[in-house]
Order: C-alpha cells, then structure tokens, then sequence
C-alpha cells in the first residue's frame, strides 16, 4: 500500500470502523438525525439524548464505507456529554479539518489524533464527503 | 483473435500515466468505454474539416456534413438490422431516449387503472420514466423480480402479465450484475397481451449482435459511449408505425413541412422526432465507433471479453472472502463482486490508488440492490483493451484489500 492510502487509512480509522462500541439505537433518544449520501447509499441515523442542553447519550446505526463509519463512530464518541455549545465549535472544527480550503493546516487546528486521522481527506477530494457526512447533519439542526 | 495489445495502441488514453505515475488499467467500461483514436479523429476531423448544420444547407461543406450525418444513419440501420432509415432516431443517448418513448408513445394512451411492467434490475434510466408516468396517470407499476441466480424471473413475469398491461420496458443486460435477459421471449410474451416492449441495449452493444427484427421489440434504445463512441449522442429504434403515430418528441427546428401562425405540418421520418441541431459530431463519432466494431469483429471482441470475464470468475472461486453477485444462465463480461469487510468504496479507493479504474455503489440500480440486500458493489467490466494480465493486477489487489480489512 502507498503512503497516501496509508494515511487515508490510519490505524485509528479502521479501529473506529471495526469497532461497534458507539453502534445502536437509543429508544429515549430525542433527536434521530439521517445522515445520507445518495450518490453511494452510505446511510446513518445519528441518536442523541439531549438533555439540558448537554448530549448525555449518542449511538448510531447504519452502514457505509470505512471513513464514513469511523467519522460518525468518532462524532458520537466525541460529543457524549458534551454541552450543544461546544458540539457545535467541535463539528466546525472537524469541517475545517477536511477542508482542503482552510487557511490553516489540520495540524494547527487541534493535536487530537482521532479528528487529525481525517486529514488525509484533504487529499482525496472524493472522499471528503464520507469523512463530513453524519457532521454534517449536526451543524444543519438547530437543537 | 483478439490481440489486445495491438488494440489497446489505438486508445490515446492508455498512453498516459495515472497521477501516481502507474498505468492505467480500465476495468469500467460498463460505464463508458475509452475512444479509439480512429473515432477521435472523426470527431475532430468533422469540426475542422467540414463543420455546418446538416438538414438544409446548399453550400460545401453543408453537404458534406449532411451526407455524413445521414452515412451514419445507414450504418446504425444495418448495424442492428432495422428495416428502415425512418427508424432510427439520434437523440442524446439511452436515458434521452427511454424518456422520450415514455412521453411521446405511452402518456398520451396510458390510463388510471393501467400498468407498466419494468424488473427490478433497471437503471434508474429505464426505471424513474416509467415509475413517472404511473404517478402521472394513476397507473400501476409492477416490477418482475429476480431468481436466485440473478435471472430474470420469467414465470413471475407471466405472471403479472394481463390486458391491463400497456407497456413493458426491460434491459438486455444488467448493469450491475451482467445478467442477460431473454429479451426476444420478453417482447413475444408481452405482445401476446397487446403490450407494447422498449428494449434498454446500453449494455448490450457489445455482448451480441442486435437484430431489432428478430427480437420484434418495439423500442430500442443505446448510447455511442458504451460502443467507443462519444457520450451525448445515442440512438432510439422504433417501429416505423409506432413513430408515425407518435406526437413529435419534442418540438423545434427541422420537424416540420410547413408552420403557419394558425397550424403547422409535421415532417416525416425520422425528421419529425429530431428537433434542433442534432449532435452532428456525436453522430459522426458513433459512426467511426460502428466501423471500428465492424474492423474488428463484434463476435471476435466479444469472445474476448468474455474469456476475460469467465477467467476473473474462475480465479475468484478460489479466493475465500471474495464473493461473485450471480450465477446467471448468460452473462456479459462484467462481474459484482463484494469483499468480506470492505465496503465497495474502500475497495474502489484501493485499486484506484494502484491505477485500476472500478466503479463501486448502487449503479444507479437501487431496487436491485434492495433486493440483493447489499447496500452497494464493486464492480469489473471488460473491453476489448483489457488484457488478462490487468485481470490478474486487479484480483491481486483485491486480495491485498480483503487482508487489510479482514
């Protein structure tokens, strides 16, 4: 395997797609968000139990490709017990992170390891979408 | 027999390096297939040799646009037996030509209480027209679903069969599992109940010989591109009394004998279904691909193909983890597969790293996806170009994408 494809795959990636700790449903959620990309049928429904305005809970259930999967298993993972305010700087600093465009490199952006693993996405434009799909249903609501 | 080699040296394409400096092996021809040069340059050669408008210039190089356009129509004609030059309609490809048969044959008869009959292996393009028109007029769509095999159920299909059904629309070939249908069976059954058959031939253009005589459909639709012709231009066979019943397919420029403020007269065929400026170059295009097919020999690439489809499936038998979507009765030379733990995009991501050009997704057949019930598939299709050495690539890094995900 190349080197690009090496860091498109980080080790943290593929944990995250394998693992399906953040996977299922939450019958008390009070927030189901469809996360879907109808030009490859990668499809997730993000639950949120949000109370007070804090995210106690967060699963998701769906299927997709190995970025897809990971980013939505590390969205979930990151914004349980977090307050909206801070979900919402957490999903622009993750969109700015993939982005190609921003001004800044993902290294200066954060030092977490699980968001910088999505950098390589900057390389591979076509892949930038399964990396943004499920964030991107957070920042379109108003919780 | 093929050369492959030979062959491959007359596609400018393979002449270039991917970005990571590899070479390119194409394995989507189901997609589109790469241009010869020999249709490159009829292409060109038309817009800097003898560019005009064909229909009614008088002037050089008018003329000479006009013969070649209709030259090309003679070629289309005999290319899949059709009786008559009236019955060949250039339009922009399949889709254009599905939609239009949909608006200009069916909507005006179709009737709430009616049905259409499609299968679950349509494109969206022989699909969403069809599902449309049924919305439009309170009609039913009924879908004829697959055997375990990938084959068309036929005895369902009998089945749903009835007086009510006006329309039958069915592909020759699956695009996404490369079933072929027994579509001269289809037409006669349909017949038989008084319905008429449009024939989606995308993908059979390169599988066999088309005989629109034989197979007694009424509609046939196909584009240039999947033929190593140019995209944007296709082409849609009728029956000559279907299309002069027809209302025109749509309404412009060089359809009409005469236009009055208070009424106009229609031209004949084909003329009266190609409003506006055709795409001459496309036209032109499809042509050279028809000869370029011709010079080889349909039947001599077509055994190609398929020695190269039959030797991909015989050596993934062997690969555990690695599944072939289908055991069809006949298929044409692509292949669904999926990966144990690979979704199809990480797998297409992969070999388009090592230069090896997949589609992975739904191919724009999401019934028959629901129906496999996998969410999508990678897929290889064979041209001629292919070489079994770049079969050989590709199962190995397949392989290298099973172990990475296992």
């Amino acid at each position: 395997m190349n080197d690009r494809l090496k860091s498109l795959y980080k080790t943290q990636i593929l944990t995250y797609a394998k693992d399906s700790t953040h996977e299922g449903e939450l019958p008390n959620a009070t927030h189901s968000l469809a996360a879907y990309n109808p030009m490859c049928g990668d499809k997730y429904t993000v639950y949120l139990v949000v109370k007070q305005q804090t995210v106690i809970e967060a699963k998701f259930k769906g299927y997709g490709c190995a970025i897809s999967k990971a980013s939505t298993a590390i969205l979930v993972e990151k914004i349980t017990g977090e307050p909206l305010s801070e979900v919402a700087s957490l999903v622009a600093l993750f969109l700015k992170i993939i982005n190609a465009d921003a001004e800044q490199q993902p290294e200066e952006l954060t030092s977490d390891d699980a968001l910088l693993a999505f950098a390589a996405t900057r390389e591979f434009p076509e892949r930038k979408k399964c990396a943004s799909l499920s964030w991107e249903v957070l920042e379109d609501i108003k919780i | 027999m093929i050369n492959p080699d030979t062959i491959r040296a007359q596609f400018p394409i393979f002449n270039q390096k991917t970005p990571n400096g590899l070479p390119l092996i194409y394995l989507d021809n189901a997609a589109t297939t790469q241009k010869p040069q020999f249709v490159i340059d009829a292409i060109s050669g038309f817009y800097s040799g003898y560019n005009s408008n064909v229909g009614r210039g008088t002037y050089w190089p008018a003329t000479k646009a006009t013969d070649s356009f209709e030259a090309v129509r003679l070629k289309v004609k005999e290319f899949i037996n059709a009786p008559s030059l009236k019955e060949v309609i250039f339009n922009s490809g399949t889709t254009d030509g599905i939609n239009k048969v949909m608006q200009s044959c069916l909507l005006p008869i179709l009737k709430a209480g009616d049905e259409v009959i499609v299968t679950e292996m349509e494109h969206h393009s022989n699909f969403l027209p069809w599902q449309r028109a049924c919305e439009l007029k309170g009609a039913h769509l009924r879908t004829v679903p697959l055997q375990e095999s990938g084959d068309l159920d036929y005895k369902a299909f009998e089945e749903v069969l009835s007086s009510k059904v006006k329309f039958v629309a069915v592909t020759a070939v699956s695009n996404a599992l490369g079933v072929v249908n027994d579509v001269a069976k289809i037409t006669q059954l349909a017949h038989a109940v008084g319905a008429k058959v449009l024939i989606d031939a995308a993908q059979l253009l390169t599988h066999k010989k088309i005989d629109v005589q034989q197979l007694d459909c009424d509609f046939l639709a196909f584009s240039a591109h999947k033929l190593y012709g140019p995209t944007g231009v296709g082409v849609l066979y009728g029956k000559e009394e279907l299309l002069e019943a027809m209302i025109p397919m749509s309404y412009g420029g060089g359809i009409v004998e005469t236009v009055t403020l208070a009424n106009t007269t229609f031209n004949g065929l084909p003329n009266k279904h190609e409003a506006g400026t055709p795409n001459i170059a496309g036209v032109i295009g499809l042509g050279a691909a028809i000869d370029f097919v011709k010079e080889h020999g349909l039947e001599q690439m077509h055994k190609h193909t398929q020695a190269l489809c039959e030797h991909a499936i015989d050596k993934l038998k062997s690969i555990s983890g690695i599944d072939v979507l289908g055991t069809p009765e006949e298929r044409a030379a692509l292949i669904s597969i999926t990966v144990d733990n690979a979704h199809p995009h990480d797998v297409a991501a992969f070999l388009g790293e090592k230069g090896i050009a997949i589609r992975a997704g739904h191919h724009c057949a999401q019934p028959l996806m629901d129906s496999l019930q996998v969410p999508a598939t990678s897929r290889l299709s064979f041209a001629v170009y292919n070489t079994f050495e770049e079969v050989d690539q590709a199962l190995t890094a397949l392989i290298e994408v099973r172990d990475f995900f296992a």
